[in-house]
């Protein structure tokens, strides 16, 4: 056995000098790593004064709070409906900022994508300004949105919108970018224009990404919606806050498992319709 | 008739296609022949203008093909179809859909986008489909097809261009033997009864022997043989893929491997037969 293992090392050094002389980082850059994490967590801890104390004693009102928790119940079947009213609200916000946004973003996405448009300059344009629409928050838009449009829904929507705006430009682009190049070279092979270009070489192969994207920001604007409700951009938000100002922990608990169970249900849902999308069939869609 | 004039591209100092000058009458069947590299598929791409030539230009008849832009360069390429060696149809789109893409310069924009297309326009799709007895997978999605299938689709929209020019790139490269059949057969026929010019890049020597009416062989982008395939001679041929019989000698010896290695493969192979 040891024959058989019995390599030219000499040799095999000398001809490949790359493999064997490996730097310091490509030898301990896991353990160089995990140190610099180490510390970067005990400076933090550090920074924001925590103590030991203190944690074992927010765990423990943490603790009193989730047993008044328990069980979770309402006042009234009035207000149950409500609650129940403004979950929809929510969905509804999410449901809409997600697919504006989406519809929206598709000629930022094309106009950003290198191989759509070869011009340098409004690529370049495109690709940071959908970068600075991206860097600001969803809870900052609704803020902004509220001063503009008024407390309600529609600051939620305009919110979601704007700030989803950049998101799927940038993942939309990206994912046109990667489209296999050789459907768009058939296409205008025939005799096809950039149209052509677009809708048949393009939009087949990246169409089932894209709706998976925006299927799973859907779910994730659920529940962002939920928190630019508490500043009054509409939906169930409010009331969560309400309810935890008036100390009224089962109610909070109510109202935190109906936004759990509509995740789950979006989730489901979303799941299912994105395998239909992506899934292979002999019978084409697109 | 297809003119080509001291056509060159250049890709950074690789001169792909170099001074390549060749006329070719209505009706031919060309086969373009050449080691790896040659520079085949980047000419036939010049002349779809897939590429922009550096140097040279292409004429058909009385058209400049190198000066074409827009709407008439759209235009050229519906006349000249490309087949490509990996099919290039739109995966994700049914067979009828890929073949109604070849329409795609004929009928108006508007309509192709939205895929309104005419019943004329479906039935000139499917019977070019029924030709190659494809007609039954109209509705199948391109990409649940055999590699034979999809090039026979691939075919079939370079039909319904209602081109003048078929040019094919390696269109059997990926083939098995028995597809490789029918799709040569298909590019004779159309050539055959139609009339269409067909040039078709081919790496087997054989076929390109037994289907074309003419061979043009590349080398380093320059075109050193052409004529009909009875005039290649046996030195010419090996010549053109390189292997000159001084040059095999020449070659680099496989790695020398261990004697006892050697000897343990021929067991495990022995045993693996021996099952
Ligand atoms: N887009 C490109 N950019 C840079 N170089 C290229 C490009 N296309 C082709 N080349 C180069 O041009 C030369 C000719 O390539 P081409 O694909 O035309 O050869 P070929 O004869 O078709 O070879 P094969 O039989 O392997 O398909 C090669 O050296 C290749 O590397
Ligand atoms: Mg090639």
């Amino acid at each position: 056995m040891s024959q058989v293992l019995d390599a030219d090392l000499q040799g095999l050094r000398a001809r490949y000098p790359g493999v064997f002389r490996q730097s310091f980082l490509a030898r301990y850059g896991s353990v160089v790593a995990l140190a610099v994490g180490a510390v970067s967590v005990a400076l933090g801890l550090w920074y924001l004064e925590f103590t030991p104390w203190r944690m074992l004693g927010g765990i423990a009102e943490m603790g009193k709070i989730l047993t008044l928790m328990i069980p979770p119940y309402v006042d009234s079947w009035g207000r149950a409906l409500i609650f129940l009213d403004a979950l929809g609200e929510t969905v509804a916000l999410a449901l809409l900022g997600t697919f504006g946004a989406a519809i929206l973003a598709l000629p930022l996405g094309l106009l950003a994508a290198k191989n759509v448009v070869a011009n340098r300059i409004a690529h370049f344009l495109a690709r940071r300004s959908l970068d600075t629409i991206r860097g600001v928050d969803t809870l900052i838009y609704a803020l902004i949105w509220i001063n503009v449009v008024g407390l309600g829904p529609f600051a939620g929507v305009l919110a979601i919108m704007t700030s989803d705006l950049g998101t799927f430009g940038k993942l939309f682009s990206e994912a046109i970018e990667a489209a296999d190049k050789k459907p768009v070279e058939g296409v205008v092979s025939t005799g096809g224009g950039a149209l052509h270009r677009i809708r048949f070489g393009m939009l087949p192969q990246v169409f089932p990404v894209m709706a998976s994207q925006v299927l799973y920001y859907f779910e994730s604007n659920t529940r962002s919606a939920t928190i630019i409700g508490i500043v009054g951009a509409g939906g169930i938000g409010l009331h969560l806050a309400e309810q935890i100002r008036t100390l009224e922990f089962h109610q909070v608990a109510f109202i935190i498992v109906l936004i759990l169970i509509a995740v789950a249900a979006i989730d489901w849902v979303s799941g299912k319709l994105r395998f239909a999308i992506i899934g292979r069939r002999s019978v084409a869609l697109a | 008739m297809l003119q080509i004039q001291g056509l060159t591209k250049q890709f950074g100092t690789v001169r792909a296609v170099d001074g390549v000058t060749l006329s070719v009458p209505p009706g031919q069947m060309v086969g373009v022949i050449g080691r790896s590299g040659a520079g085949k598929s980047t000419m036939l791409r010049l002349i779809n203008r897939l590429e922009d030539p550096t140097e040279g230009r292409v004429l058909f008849g009385d058209l400049d093909v190198s000066a074409l832009k827009g709407r008439g360069l759209r235009g050229w390429r519906a006349r000249c179809a490309m087949i490509f060696q990996q099919f290039n149809l739109v995966g994700r789109l049914d067979v009828l859909g890929n073949v109604l893409l070849g329409r795609s310069y004929a009928v108006a924009t508007p309509r192709a986008l939205l895929k309104l297309w005419a019943e004329q326009d479906k039935a000139i799709a499917l019977s070019a489909l029924e030709q190659f007895d494809m007609g039954l997978l109209a509705a199948q999605r391109a990409d649940t097809l055999s590699g034979g299938q999809q090039q026979r689709v691939a075919i079939a929209r370079a039909l319904v261009q209602q081109p003048d020019v078929i040019l094919a790139d390696e269109p059997i490269a990926s083939l098995d033997p028995r597809n490789t059949r029918t799709v040569m057969d298909a590019l004779r026929r159309i050539n055959q009864e139609l009339g269409i010019t067909v040039l078709c890049n081919l790496h087997d020597l054989d076929i390109a022997k037994a289907y074309c009416d003419r061979l043009v062989g590349m080398a380093a982008g320059k075109v050193v043989f052409d004529g009909r395939p009875e005039s290649l001679t046996e030195s010419e041929a090996h010549e053109l893929y390189g292997l000159e019989a001084g040059e095999v000698i020449d070659l680099p010896m496989p790695v020398q491997v261990p004697a006892h290695v050697a000897s343990a493969r021929l067991a495990d192979r022995r045993a693996a037969s021996a099952h």
